[in-house]
């Protein structure tokens, strides 16, 4: 089971926050909320996985598509917070580097 | 609604729960579900080995709602079963379906590149655990996965 709180900040980031497992009946949800967003013009995104606590590789999926939506549009997705469960996923599967985890979901834009 | 059977702690041996349920991404959380109560009786097992175990099961199971998917245009409803067991020295996952045979060569897994938005459920698996066998008999597709236990 899986719910989606999805925010704007001020500065138009958007941020998505997955809360629950992401997996193969949970992630098509994730992609259809990034894909939503970025159409809708919003093309910086943070993804809050504090409350993400598990993590497959459809969710990885939905992650990587939308990261490569939000560059075609200009912009970029950020993953801030991931849960331990979480972070070694990204690092069994090498993508650690290309969804670099931030300290927090207000600085995930800062550098 | 089809049968779909969860033993409770009561069924029996207490290292093993077992699961049979039509092999649909809804699922997915039910596997949850009985790995949860697996660890609610073992409670011994390291938070590391909970987390590449059910991280390894999960993307097979993956894999069996797939390739059942891939089999369906006759209509017939396609499922899996599936054992779980926790020893001192390991846990172990057995399942069991009637879906399309699997033809990837296991040896060939590898991680695909950055970009990919598929194809790293089985190398995960395989990056997860200790053990991942595949074999195809009297119609059936058979995984089998070990996950030696390490000192919490």
């Amino acid at each position: 089971m899986i719910e989606f709180a999805v925010d704007t900040t001020p500065e138009g980031i958007g941020v998505v926050t997955p809360k629950g497992r992401l997996n193969m009946s949970s992630a098509r949800g994730l992609k259809e909320i990034l894909d939503g967003l970025v159409s809708d013009g919003t093309s910086k995104i943070v993804v809050d996985l504090a409350e993400t606590t598990f993590l497959d590789s459809s969710g990885l999926g939905a992650l990587i598509a939308g990261l490569k939506a939000a560059r075609q549009s200009g912009g970029d997705l950020r993953v801030a917070r991931p849960t331990e469960a979480v972070l070694t996923v990204f690092k069994l599967t090498n993508l650690d580097r290309v969804l670099r985890p931030r300290d927090s979901v207000e600085g995930a834009f800062d550098a | 609604m089809p049968e779909t059977t969860v033993p409770g702690p009561d069924a029996g041996d207490e290292n093993r729960v077992e699961l049979s349920a039509p092999a649909t991404p809804e699922m997915m959380h039910l596997v949850h579900a009985v790995l949860e109560q697996l660890w609610s009786q073992h409670e011994d097992v390291s938070m590391v080995d909970r987390m590449r175990f059910e991280m390894a099961v999960i993307e097979i199971l993956g894999n069996i709602v797939e390739h059942a998917y891939a089999m369906e245009s006759g209509g017939t409803e396609r499922r899996f079963d599936v054992r779980l067991t926790a020893t001192d020295a390991a846990l172990v996952a057995s399942f069991g379906d009637d879906g399309m045979p699997n033809t990837i060569d296991l040896s060939d897994v590898a991680m695909p590149d950055e970009e990919a938005e598929s194809g790293r459920g089985l190398a995960l698996a395989m990056a997860a655990v200790d053990d991942l066998t595949y074999d195809r008999s009297a119609g059936r597709n058979h995984w089998r996965l070990t996950c030696l236990r390490q000192p919490g």
